[in-house]
């Protein structure tokens, strides 16, 4: 081992020393294409060798080599060529076009390599770098707009988890998300969120999903498997498509290689997305408070015994008393000691400094380095990315260090070893609360004083260190808060954190036993632990807490999660050609997956005894029972795929798994996916010059799911405080494995030499036999059966599409545009049923699974209608709304979605955007629903009908008329009073559906500008590449309809979409990035 | 290397032939067997909590009594059962969290062999208990709803269960009421500790349960005068709850989760969002009534309701009093004061229970010495005209007086016990209740049915609708006539 560790080093050194010190003649010359036109960009290296070279906007090159080297020219799109150094010093170069571009190759199932035109099915790829550029720090962000039938939906939660769906939900209840494999290996890509937080209640954060853990630097290639057949390989968890990632390996051709990347983002915020107040009123909810004119309280507080005018500080909503700079009046920082107002009445204004101030400036930083080398018998490469990500929000980061190594290594000329090992520690503090409670963004945009001044809730934060809240429950000094608590002090004592170390990784041996047939064995793990700590300080407003979720002002909660999967791969792969025009290849394989998933979460009851101690043994209370888990699955597969292949013209697959999983009763636990596909590159039998390539393709597949863990017995519950019940859900030991049928057609064209191309896809699936855990009535003693009940449609059409418009020496224009429309539709569910509810959010809006609709409808209250006309009680002039809140009120799919991308080139320097629009799709708003009834918001103070401010009592002309009828058909002439709080939100007759805003977006994405140093100003350094990147992240929304917020937020991943409530404000991103490669 | 091929094809292959996948998938962390002793626990607190809570998600009998106003956010008082999908809450507490354990306590006591014959001589006992909280929980039910599933209910394999005629079942329930009755064996324990009411005490679940008896008699009097008579005497010759020491009382403790619920919305919570109902302060004041004080704290010497529906400041209106900011106020589930006015009830129609006075009397000095009064408040209060049970008849303008003077002083009494408070409201028409200000409907005669049955019990909901006159809060039930 140390001999051979010297000789890897003596080489290493060897390769330094001809980088430095070598001194050879230069040879030049150009490079041109089959037409003429010279290649700027083309890859010149001195074979065997890390010295390289690239061709400038001309085709012109100049490279220092010695006489007798070959030099290898290379050109994606184009055949390599070599050539051997002549003494002339002067060499031109041809290169031709590649038979294919058509052999282009990409990475399918089980990370198999083919030649795309023989596929059957739809795959669209995605290079590293366009995942790299921007950077978010979850690498799945920068998958929206790029890909055809892929919808990404990023939430704002500060590391909050990203939505990642495929061609529609195809599961009622199970996940929908993709399935994320790293060169062949599937990773876990949960959220650990609860599923009190996927509905909004309480005070739950978003622990993002762990999929983000994949550095982007470390990612070479994205293949995305839209359809079943694309995934049928993986059997029973091929259901909802494949992210099939490639990761970045050495390069034996190249040499050694360093690449040092530092990038900086900061971020501003999208002031659109964030609440725009009214400046007129403050404090309160009506007037019927102490003082004459019902706005305030009247209290003695600066002691000289007469009462006084007082703010009505225990009040969280702007429906009060109007702005009058010469009205002085006692508020919240007149009551405590230590505040510089302190028994001083201020004048009744608009606050200097609204929450807007509240935020911070986002900066992300990316540093990496990374080393890679090939060498005769093999290749590795080794990476460190250190990613440190401060927040919006006042005391929020994430760290992450992410260590990763990739080698390849030959132990004879037949018998290969490769290994990948992947670490990474992440740790996130202060993530944004997502539900009602502690939801300092739901404070600002739903309950809050106009009159509150951020700037001295921080001052006074700063300076005491305690909970001096805007909001106390009395004017006594140091009073509680009743409501809310100072801002600063949920941010800086009730904050969160958690901490995940990760480790991903595989040993594969791949042995070549004839030259048509080898071997490979593979053992992969992926596996991780994560803690995740929540706190709650002495002295905060009570809300529900921990594992009881009892109401405590303070408390401590900790939950310990470990989660491993191991796969265990044998795979045989042929590849003969048995004629000089039929090729027969294939798989014949094994796989056995076992997961492992533990989880304990215990926390305080009671509060806290001992102030900022946060630890179990420090509760009031006795400690509550901890909730523990155990799961296991395992599933055993056995698969076989045979593509036959005629004339690189004709292609027909055919797969077949077999899966044993543990999930399912043993008389229904094994069960077989087929799928069948062919093409046809009709472009080989046409002779159209026009036409560089032409392919139509179809398949059948049938894939499908099995249940998730135990849900086969029935077990009971112990409570956590008295004796033992039923379980809510009745458990189903008569399960079978859920089914997705699909079909799929496309066709892929490309023309003018490859400068233009489309590619389209038609599908259809049905899935059924989903498994469920049907809501019945509680009548029935429970709230839930697992059935398997249920079907649901997707039919979609994607289109693709790229051009490339103008091409000349310097300038290059290119276009890519990715368009797809799902249409899903449930078809049935179980025998009586026609309803599935799906979930439950704050204020009474559900989302739905309806026999004859798409999947996921909001449900809640409606207007009534005669004749289209809403109906106005004459009484009150509010609006009638529908009693029952079962009325489809929005669909939150969207109608479709599309990216459009564009790069422009000029030399060295190339810019790129991209926009990516949704159209369509509903989303509900809790902040509006409530925001407006607290008349935080602009459009509750307007000037009336009459010319009068909107909000004088109706005596005193205010108030408006809803446009409508009365119940007797007569139009409304009825004034709805606004002079209290409620008529323009939740309250007064206003149903939930006026509160249902279209999703639809129009957003500048990404824009990049990248420069790359011409090489002549690096020929005399040890630069290989030095690269600047400048770039913008959703810079801009251009168009949106939702008010105050941004349409993709949303409270997490997962089948719950189509709701926001106290969602962070967007940012704009900045971003300066500098790569350097020697 | 053909070898290390192979051992490691011969090693995948073993690995891939493991025939006890399935033993993979066991809950190995929660119980697939308990006791049916444990589950009658946890049903005894589902309960209890379910009748006490004052929150505004599960129980909005205390508003509807107008005991209690809403400060701010004004909803509940203003009888919006929907918003908060109250009737959905009850509706599943009771028969999810309560019926359905004590259907599967019943079932497992009954399959259980126990240790030993005394143990096992028990099981009767058990299980009658069961059933009298079965047919306690059924009759709340009824009471609240109207039809409701009940012979199909508690079956899994009947996701769509019928309601049921609510007069039907209430006649069932007293019958399964008898049966339990005559199955206890007074020389006999039963749950012992596990009974956090009676700690296993079958005498008192004699008399509770006789009790109970007596109260589903008197609610049937105006639609089934003789099932009612006989209902009522019959229990009136059996032994009923006969002191405060007899009350149905569930001990909670002191801390989280096990504390009485109104101590988690009145103290954990750190909210001020309940004050006193101006109904009940304008009544005691005019009565001087002793538990005044007991039951509120005064603001400034002051004791100050707030107007029904409106929002009210809660610095300067009156608080529910300390006592119930306690973590171990008990639960109550009957209370020996409500049987003396059940009894006068039963006297005034004419039933042989005795006399109406004197249960009207003793009624009154049950609930003033149970909050805490004095002997001589007592008897000052039942000497004063307006509470003297004649001459508060004669002073009556209702056209049945004694609904009016029962009512009042049985509406006083039942103060923290809003589901019983609503019953009588709703059975004797007394006292009124005032309009909130911002009513989004009638005065509540029912909870409306959850709003999920329409989906997914759509059928049978929408006949129940109907026979009971629509799925309207201000339908009248079946036992609310006049």
């Amino acid at each position: 081992m140390k001999t051979k560790l010297s000789r890897i080093l003596t080489l290493l050194l060897a390769f330094v020393v001809q980088l430095t010190f070598a001194q050879q003649k230069t040879v030049t010359g150009t490079v041109t294409d089959e037409s003429g036109v010279p290649l700027p960009a083309v890859n010149i290296v001195v074979k065997g060798t890390a010295t390289g070279v690239q061709t400038d906007f001309d085709g012109n090159f100049a490279i220092d080599a010695s006489q007798g080297d070959i030099l290898v020219f290379s050109f994606v799109g184009l055949q390599t060529a070599e050539y051997p150094v002549e003494s002339s010093g002067t060499l031109d170069v041809t290169l031709k076009a590649d038979s294919a571009q058509l052999d282009e190759v990409v990475v399918t199932a089980l990370g198999i390599s083919r030649e795309k035109q023989s596929l059957g099915y739809s795959t669209q790829e995605v290079d590293g770098e366009s995942v790299s550029t921007v950077k978010s720090g979850n690498f799945t962000n920068a998958l929206s707009g790029k890909v055809s039938g892929l919808q990404i939906k990023k939430n704002t939660n500060f590391g909050g988890s990203t939505n990642v769906v495929i061609r529609g939900n195809t599961s009622l209840t199970g996940s929908n998300q993709a399935l994320f494999v790293i060169d062949g290996v599937p990773i876990n890509n949960t959220n650990s969120n609860s599923s009190g937080q996927s509905q909004a209640s309480g005070n739950y954060y978003d622990y993002g999903n762990a999929a983000s853990d994949i550095n982007p630097e470390d990612i070479a290639s994205i293949n995305v498997l839209k359809g079943a057949a694309a995934s049928a390989l993986y059997g029973s968890r091929a259901a909802n498509g494949v992210i099939m990632i490639t990761t970045k390996k050495g390069n034996k051709s190249k040499g050694l290689g360093v690449t040092i990347n530092s990038g900086v983002t900061v971020g501003s915020i999208d002031k659109s997305t964030f609440a725009k107040y009214q400046d007129q009123y403050g404090a309160g909810y009506g007037a019927y408070y102490d003082s004459e004119d019902g706005f305030f309280y009247l209290e003695d507080i600066n002691g000289d015994g007469t009462d006084d005018l007082t703010a009505v500080y225990t009040e969280d909503a702007s429906y009060g008393a109007a702005f009058d700079p010469n009205l002085l009046v006692y508020q919240w920082d007149s009551f405590d000691p230590d505040s510089p107002n302190y028994q001083r009445a201020t004048p009744w204004v608009n606050a200097k400094n609204g929450p807007i101030t509240f935020f911070e400036t986002p900066v992300t930083l990316t540093n990496s380095i990374s080393i890679d080398n090939g060498f005769e018998s093999g290749s590795f490469r080794l990476a460190y990315t250190k990613f440190d990500q401060s927040g919006l929000m006042p005391n929020s980061e994430i760290n992450k260090h992410n260590f990763s190594f990739n080698g390849t290594f030959d132990l004879t000329d037949k018998f290969t070893a490769t290994g990948y090992a992947n670490y990474i520690k992440t740790d996130g503090l202060g993530r944004n609360s997502t539900g009602y409670n502690d939801n300092v963004i739901g404070n600002f945009k739903q309950w809050w004083q106009t009159n509150v001044d951020v700037e001295q809730q921080k001052d006074i934060y700063f300076a005491t260190g305690r909970n001096i809240s805007w909001n106390p429950a009395s004017s006594a000094a140091g009073a509680p808060p009743i409501f809310w608590d100072n801002p600063y002090w949920t941010r800086y004592e009730n904050y969160q954190n958690d901490s995940r170390n990760r480790f991903i990784g595989n040993f594969s041996l791949n042995y070549e036993l004839t030259d048509w047939l080898d071997v490979t064995g593979r053992i992969a793990t992926d596996t991780y632990n994560e803690q995740q700590e929540e706190r709650r300080a002495v002295g905060s407003v009570a809300t529900s807490f921990g594992v009881t979720r009892g109401n405590v002002d303070s408390g401590y909660s900790r939950k310990e999660i470990t989660n491993t999967e191991t796969n265990y791969d044998l795979m045989l792969n042929f590849n003969k050609d048995l004629s000089e025009k039929i090729n027969l290849a294939g798989i014949i394989g094994t796989n056995i997956r076992r997961n492992e998933f533990q989880s304990i979460w215990a926390s305080t009851s009671g509060g806290l005894i001992v102030p900022g101690l946060y630890s179990l043994q420090n509760g009031r209370g006795p400690l509550p029972r901890p909730v523990e888990r155990a799961e296991k699955l395992g599933v055993d597969g056995i698969y076989a795929s045979a593509s036959l292949g005629y004339d690189k013209t004709f292609f027909l697959d055919a797969t077949i798994r077999r899966d044993h999983s543990s999930t399912l009763p043993e008389d229904n636990s094994t069960f077989y996916y087929p799928s069948v596909s062919g093409s046809f590159v009709f472009s080989k039998l046409l002779d159209v010059n026009a036409i560089s390539f032409a392919k139509v393709r179809a398949n059948y597949a049938e894939v499908g799911n099995s249940a998730p863990f135990d849900y086969l017995r029935d077990t009971y519950v112990v409570n956590a405080d008295i004796g033992t019940s039923v379980a809510n859900s009745k458990k189903n030991p008569n399960l079978k494995p859920e089914t997705t049928k699909s079909v799929e057609a496309g066709l892929e064209m490309k023309f003018a030499n490859n400068r233009l191309g489309f590619d389209l896809a038609y599908y259809k699936t049905n899935s059924i036999d989903q498994i469920v855990a049907v809501p019945v009535t509680t009548a029935t003693g429970y709230s839930s059966k697992i059935l398997n009940a249920g079907e649901i449609q997707n039919q979609g059409v994607e289109a693709s599409l790229f051009a490339i418009p103008v091409k000349t020496d310097d300038f290059t224009w290119a276009v890519n545009a990715n368009w797809s429309k799902n249409k899903s539709k449930v078809i049935s569910l179980t025998e009586g049923i026609d309803n599935l509810q799906l979930g439950s959010f704050a204020g009474g809006v559900t989302l739905n699974a309806q026999v004859g609709q798409p999947y996921g409808v909001l449900y809640g209250t409606d207007y009534t209608y005669i004749d289209g006309q809403r109906v106005v009680d004459p009484a009150t002039g509010q609006y009638i709304a529908t009693s029952d809140s079962d009325n489809v009120i929005g669909d939150t799919n969207p109608d479709w979605i599309m990216g459009l991308s564009n790069s422009f080139s000029y030399k060295n320097l190339t810019l790129s955007f991209l926009i990516d629009i949704q159209q369509g799709g509903s989303i509900f708003s809790l902040d509006q629903y409530y925001g407006q009834a607290t008349g935080l918001y602009a459009e509750t103070a307007f000037t009336n009908d009459l010319g009068n401010p909107v909000r004088n009592t109706i005596a005193d002309g205010g108030g408006y008329i809803n446009p409508g009828v009365n119940p007797d058909g007569s139009v409304n002439e009825s004034r709805i009073r606004t002079d209290r709080f409620g008529a323009f939100g939740y309250r007064r007759g206003l149903p939930q559906s006026e509160f249902v805003y279209d999703a639809s977006y129009v957003k500048l994405r990404e824009i990049a500008l990248s420069y790359n140093l011409p090489k002549k100003y690096l020929e005399n350094t040890f630069l290989n590449t030095l690269a600047f990147s400048a770039t913008g992240s959703n810079l801009w929304i251009i168009n949106k309809n939702l008010p105050h917020a941004d349409p993709e937020s949303g409270l997490g991943s997962g089948n719950l979409q189509g709701y926001t409530t106290g969602s962070l404000p967007s940012t704009k991103d900045f971003g300066f990035n500098i790569k350097a490669q020697f | 290397m053909k070898k290390i091929i192979l051992t490691l094809i011969a090693a995948v292959v073993a690995i891939s032939c493991s025939d006890n996948l399935e033993d993979l998938n066991q809950n190995i962390k929660d119980p697939s067997t308990v006791s049916g002793e444990s589950l009658f626990s946890g049903a005894q607190k589902s309960l209890t909590d379910q009748m006490v809570s004052l929150n505004v998600n599960t129980n909005n009998t205390k508003l509807w009594s107008q005991y209690l106003q809403e400060t701010t956010y004004t909803d509940e008082s203003n009888y919006d059962q929907i918003t908060r999908s109250i009737p959905r809450n009850h509706w599943s507490a009771m028969y999810k969290d309560v019926l359905k354990d004590l259907n599967e306590a019943t079932m497992i006591i009954n399959e259980t062999t126990y240790t030993t014959d005394e143990l096992n001589a028990l099981k009767p006992n058990k299980l009658a208990i069961i059933e009298i909280l079965n047919v306690y929980a059924y009759a709340n039910l009824v009471e609240t709803f109207g039809d409701v599933p009940y012979t199909e209910a508690l079956d899994i394999n009947n996701l769509t269960p019928k309601y049921d005629d609510g007069l039907t079942v209430y006649k069932d329930l007293i019958v399964r009421l008898d049966a339990a009755i005559n199955n206890l064996d007074t020389s006999l324990g039963s749950f012992d500790s596990n009974d956090l009411i009676y700690n296993g005490e079958v005498e008192n679940w004699l008399k509770f349960a006789n009790s109970l008896k007596l109260r589903m008699g008197i609610l049937l009097a105006d639609v089934e005068p003789a099932l009612s008579k006989a209902t009522v005497e019959s229990a009136y010759g059996s032994e009923l709850i006969m002191s405060n020491a007899d009350n149905a009382t569930y001990a909670y403790r002191s801390t989280d989760p096990n504390t009485n619920p109104i101590y988690v919305d009145l103290v954990l919570s750190g909210r001020q969002d309940f004050v006193a109902g101006l109904t009940i302060i304008d009544k005691l004041k005019s009565l001087e009534d002793p538990r005044l004080p007991l039951y509120f704290d005064p603001v400034d010497g002051e004791f100050v309701g707030a107007t029904i529906g409106s929002t009210a400041t809660y610095a300067s209106t009156s608080k529910l009093a300390t006592r119930f900011n306690t973590p171990t106020e008990p639960g109550v589930l009957f209370d020996y004061s409500e049987v003396e006015f059940l009894l006068a009830e039963g006297a005034e129609r004419g039933y042989s229970v005795g006399d109406a006075e004197t249960h009207y009397n003793t009624a009154i000095e049950a609930s003033i010495s149970y909050w805490g009064g004095t002997q001589a408040q007592i008897e000052d209060y039942l000497a004063q005209p307006e509470v003297s049970y004649e001459s508060a008849l004669a002073a009556s303008e209702a056209t049945t007086p004694w609904k009016e003077v029962i009512g009042t002083q049985k509406w006083i009494a039942l103060f923290n016990r809003g589901m019983e408070a609503w019953t009588s409201i709703r059975l004797l028409d007394y006292p009124e209740m005032a309009t909130p200000t911002d009513a989004v409907s009638g005065y509540p005669n029912r909870y409306t049915y959850p709003v999920v049955e329409q989906t997914i019990n759509s059928a049978s909901w929408s006949a129940a609708s109907s026979a009971i006159g629509g799925d309207q809060p201000e339908t009248m039930l079946f036992w609310d006539v006049n």
